[in-house]
């Protein structure tokens, strides 16, 4: 999505509940769903990961799996938990067109897009092993991003 | 809808709806609000909870799905909520494959643990969750057996490592070469020297280094190993780590010392005092090492 066919979803979209913002409360609903799950492997709750593509174990065994001595999968629950509430809040109509519930997805997402970007790089350039998990993850937040960009200009 | 932007961004016209619902009077305003539309003709506007019905509906079912599916994760193969199933286990079976145990032979409550010390799971187990059942090792409740469960189509230092803890026992070191790889679970996951690491820790641990790497660089327990998984699959392991606790597969691996309070009493309750003994014939540590091996112990 480009930035100008974002301002023309803005637009498209201002008298109308914000319908981006409940597309960023699914999709962060998702990614919460999708770091619990990576989450509960590192508890060790869970057996043997699902993996169909690439190869989950050797990504989250990895000492890449960790940052700042905690799972990478725990920051994701938390960005995800937040970004949820945020856009729940966002949809409703009290809080729609407050500016600190665009600009809290934007940089909620921009932090998130960044991370994602350097486990991305990660897992191509150093780890060279792909978890399909770790990258349905980065497509959500990077989605949600774009997604934050038409109400950011809505607030302003 | 789109000509009707105009009166978008007045604070009460907007606030308790998304634009242009009816403008409710408010009190602090005192002067109502500019109506610049009010000669367009429009539709009525939609009760606004009807309109995000949909969206939570979808929020909901999503979330109910995840948690579903999660739920069913839990446990690993996703098993139903049943915590215990009932394998085929024969006496016999155990003594074609002896596993590295500790505890007394004749413990009412036999735990088998399948394990890989590659597996993320099974470092958390055996560092956070099997400690809290060393007391009921102690007074003689249980036994505690473990069996070599290597994946190696996901981890490539899987067998490396379950040799070297039969090299370990060779010494009668098994549990702290245990806790050793498991605690440096990360470093040599993935490393392409993981035999010289795990030399290193060895020796941290107390063992005879010489001695380990002997046995370690060669393949000696190669057969061991590989009968012992063979068992697992035979046993219906699909993962690790896998408890059996006296011929039945846990489901959910005890964490807390009240989940392995509750899992111990029960078969002490159901348990005849004579349990039989599985492996009492091969002593304390059933793998029994060659003299000469142990000799090698400092």
């Amino acid at each position: 999505m480009s930035v100008s066919d974002a301002a023309g979803l803005a637009e498209t979209l201002e008298d109308r509940p914000p319908a981006t913002r409940m597309a960023i409360a699914v999709l962060a609903l998702v990614g919460l769903l999708v770091a619990s799950y990576l989450s509960m492997y590192k508890l060790g709750m869970l057996g043997v990961i699902q993996c169909q593509i690439g190869s989950c174990e050797t990504v989250q065994a990895s000492a890449y799996s960790y940052f700042l001595g905690l799972p990478v999968a725990y920051y994701g629950v938390g960005a995800y938990a937040a970004i949820l509430a945020v856009a729940l809040a966002g949809v409703q109509p009290r809080f729609a067109r407050e500016r600190w519930v665009a600009l809290a997805l934007f940089g909620l997402s921009l932090v998130g897009v960044l991370f994602s970007a350097y486990l991305t790089y990660l897992e191509a350039a150093v780890i060279h092993a792909w978890c399909q998990w770790c990258v349905i993850s980065a497509v959500l937040i990077t989605l949600i991003f774009l997604l934050s960009l038409p109400g950011l200009r809505q607030a302003r | 809808m789109r000509k009707e932007r105009s009166g978008r961004r007045l604070p009460a016209a907007s606030r308790g709806g998304y634009c242009c619902a009816i403008p409710r009077p408010r009190a602090p305003d005192g002067a109502p609000p500019p109506h610049p539309e009010e000669s367009v003709p429009r539709p009525a506007p939609q009760p606004r909870r009807s309109s995000l019905l949909p969206f939570y509906v979808i929020l909901g079912v999503v979330a109910l799905g995840g948690a579903f599916v999660l739920f069913r994760q839990q446990g690993g193969g996703g098993k139903a909520a049943n915590t215990l199933t009932p394998v085929t286990l024969t006496p016999a079976q155990l003594q074609s494959v002896p596993g590295i145990s500790k505890g007394r032979a004749d413990a009412p409550v036999q735990i088998l643990e399948f394990a890989d010390f590659q597996c993320p799971g099974c470092r958390q187990f055996a560092l956070f969750s099997e400690p809290l059942v060393q007391e009921w090792i102690d007074n003689g409740t249980v036994r505690f057996t473990w069996y070599e469960f290597p994946l190696t189509q996901i981890h490539k230092n899987a067998v490396l490592t379950a040799r070297g803890g039969r090299c370990a026992n060779e010494q009668n070191k098994f549990w702290e070469y245990h806790e050793a790889t498991f605690a440096h679970q990360a470093e040599w996951s993935e490393a392409d020297d993981a035999a010289k690491m795990l030399g290193e820790y060895a020796a941290g641990a107390g063992l005879d280094r010489a001695a380990f790497d002997a046995c370690l660089l060669s393949d000696k327990y190669q057969k061991e190993v590989s009968d012992s998984y063979q068992l697992g699959v035979n046993l219906g392991v699909e993962g690790t780590p896998t408890l059996i606790v006296n011929n039945k597969r846990v489901e959910r691996t005890p964490s807390t010392r009240a989940d392995w309070q509750a899992l111990i009493e029960a078969e002490t309750r159901s348990a005849p005092v004579t349990a039989p003994s599985l492996d009492g014939a091969s002593g304390p540590v059933p793998v029994a090492p060659a003299p000469a091996a142990d000799s090698a112990a400092p």
